[in-house]
């Protein structure tokens, strides 16, 4: 529930699982002067393929003021037996539209790493790397210590991405976005023209920067309002309800104010030369739940006792192998 | 994409057989709604929704708890099962091995209450140290149910 299953409507057979965000990761490779960012979408794999009506999007702000400069575009053709996969860069204003804008910087079918100009690309199925006793947290911060996604899968996109990709300043945010058209987004009538699936007028349905921002914070119709929301509004948006939550944990209201102004908006900061890991980035092995569980409570509560997972590769993907 | 009937999509959320007989018997029960009954036969249906988690934390998940039992016989069944999604705007994804169908074993009637008791025979439905005994409390006058969410006390809201 980094941000799984999130977003009211996406019940099949109407919604669709497959354009809901898990997790986003982004963390420095090794040594290189390379990154990967991940998008990962689909919890439990509730859908067979990737929604080739769909723009799946990692955003990146390049200069701190909460609007996408570059964003990596990456769409999907019609499921057949494996799916194409295209990425894109789009730059300026470019990036900040609700299209599939870019240059074509990788393609490949799903399943299947590629690489090219100093990129890699991977979207398929994997072990979701996420980790935490969810049911714990339901009952009420009742831990076990039991890992409920460890034996789920996710449908990861990871890309590799040489850092001047990401620009000059390495101080970057990234997010992630999935938008649909705004009419007929169900609608199966297209034909199998790849492009052709990506000309209509598209509407952001998730977003996520870090992880349990919307899962615990956003109360009610407010998960889908945030959702649809832009970070540059996020303050002016939603600090009220960071704000009611953090105080209903015993933080006074300058401390609450406080954290809302680290929380908001809810980009993933990173220093793409630094390998710290959250809050700088996200590394696949970061404990951020027992980060934010002792933000959240005041210390009241420091871990769920879940651990990463073990299945991790040293290798791009580096998710896991899918759960059979 | 790929359609998901609704057996198919028990069988995705990976909850299992049991799991599946349990999305079987929550239509298979028949049941109405809130709190109905049958006074001449003596038997009722309920139905109760709790945002999970409660207290401060807005809900992320829904907790269902819905029956069909005869006082008079002391029998009848309960399911109970997670769904994603907030009381409201519940989804119809269930979140695996957290469903459970309670056999009704005994129905008292008590200060206008009516406490029902039950086991789950199938075992697989149990969390680690989970008791197979079951207990809920349904009072229509108060419009909430009683019962436990991995220990812990839930209160529900019967729905009408």
């Amino acid at each position: 529930m980094a941000d799984h299953l999130d977003e009211p409507g996406l019940s099949p057979p109407g919604g669709d699982p497959s354009i809901d965000i898990t997790d986003v990761y982004a963390f420095k490779k090794g040594n290189k002067n390379k990154s990967i960012l991940m998008l990962n979408v689909n919890p439990l794999t509730l859908s067979s393929s990737f929604n080739h009506r769909a723009l799946y999007q990692l955003a990146v702000d390049t200069n701190g003021d909460a609007r996408a400069d570059i964003a990596f575009n990456i769409t999907f053709s019609r499921p057949h037996s494996e799916q194409r996969v295209v990425v894109r860069r789009a730059t300026g204003d470019d990036a900040r539209e609700n299209e599939v804008e870019g240059r074509r910087i990788i393609s490949g079918r799903t399943n299947t790493v590629v690489s090219r100009d100093g990129f890699k690309l991977f979207a398929g199925r994997r072990s979701d790397p996420f980790f935490f006793d969810l049911l714990g947290f339901l009952a009420g911060f009742a831990f076990t210590g039991s890992d409920f996604f460890a034996d789920k899968n996710v449908f990861g996109i990871a890309l590799e991405v040489p850092n001047e990709a990401l620009g000059q300043n390495p101080n970057v945010g990234v997010w992630g976005r999935t938008l649909l058209p705004e009419e007929d987004e169900h609608d199966d009538d297209h034909d199998d023209d790849h492009d052709d699936d990506h000309d209509d007028d598209l509407r952001q349905v998730e977003r996520m920067g870090r992880p349990a921002i919307n899962t615990v914070f956003m109360k009610g119709a407010r998960k889908r309002e945030f959702n649809r929301g832009k970070p540059h509004n996020d303050r002016a948006e939603f600090t009220g309800d960071v704000v009611t939550v953090l105080k209903s944990f015993g933080h006074s209201d300058a401390e609450a104010a406080g954290l809302a102004a680290i929380l908001l908006p809810d980009i993933l900061t990173y220093n793409y030369e630094s390998g710290a890991g959250f809050l700088n980035g996200r590394n696949l092995t970061d404990d951020v739940i027992d980060i934010e569980l002792g933000i959240v409570s005041k210390g009241a509560v420091t871990t769920d006792g879940v651990a990463a997972h073990t299945d991790l590769l040293g290798v791009f993907p580096f998710m896991g192998p899918p759960h059979t | 994409m790929e359609k998901i009937n609704r057996r198919k999509f028990l069988t995705l959320v990976g909850v299992g057989s049991g799991a599946v007989a349990g999305g079987a018997m929550l239509s298979g029960v028949g049941l109405l709604g809130g709190l109905s009954g049958d006074k001449s036969s003596g038997t009722f249906s309920f139905r109760a929704v709790s945002g999970l988690p409660g207290g401060a934390l807005p809900s992320y998940a829904s907790y269902v708890v819905q029956g069909n039992v005869d006082v008079a016989a002391r029998s009848g069944v309960v399911a109970r099962a997670v769904y994603a999604g907030y009381p409201g705007a519940m989804s119809t994804i269930a979140l695996p091995g957290l469903s459970q169908v309670v056999r009704v074993t005994d129905v008292r009637e008590a200060e206008g209450a009516v406490d029902i008791t039950g086991v789950i025979d199938d075992r697989s439905q149990l969390r680690p140290g989970e008791d197979a005994v079951v207990q809920v409390r349904v009072d229509r006058s108060r419009g909430a149910a009683w019962t436990r969410f991995l220990g812990q006390p839930v209160e529900l809201r019967l729905h009408t």
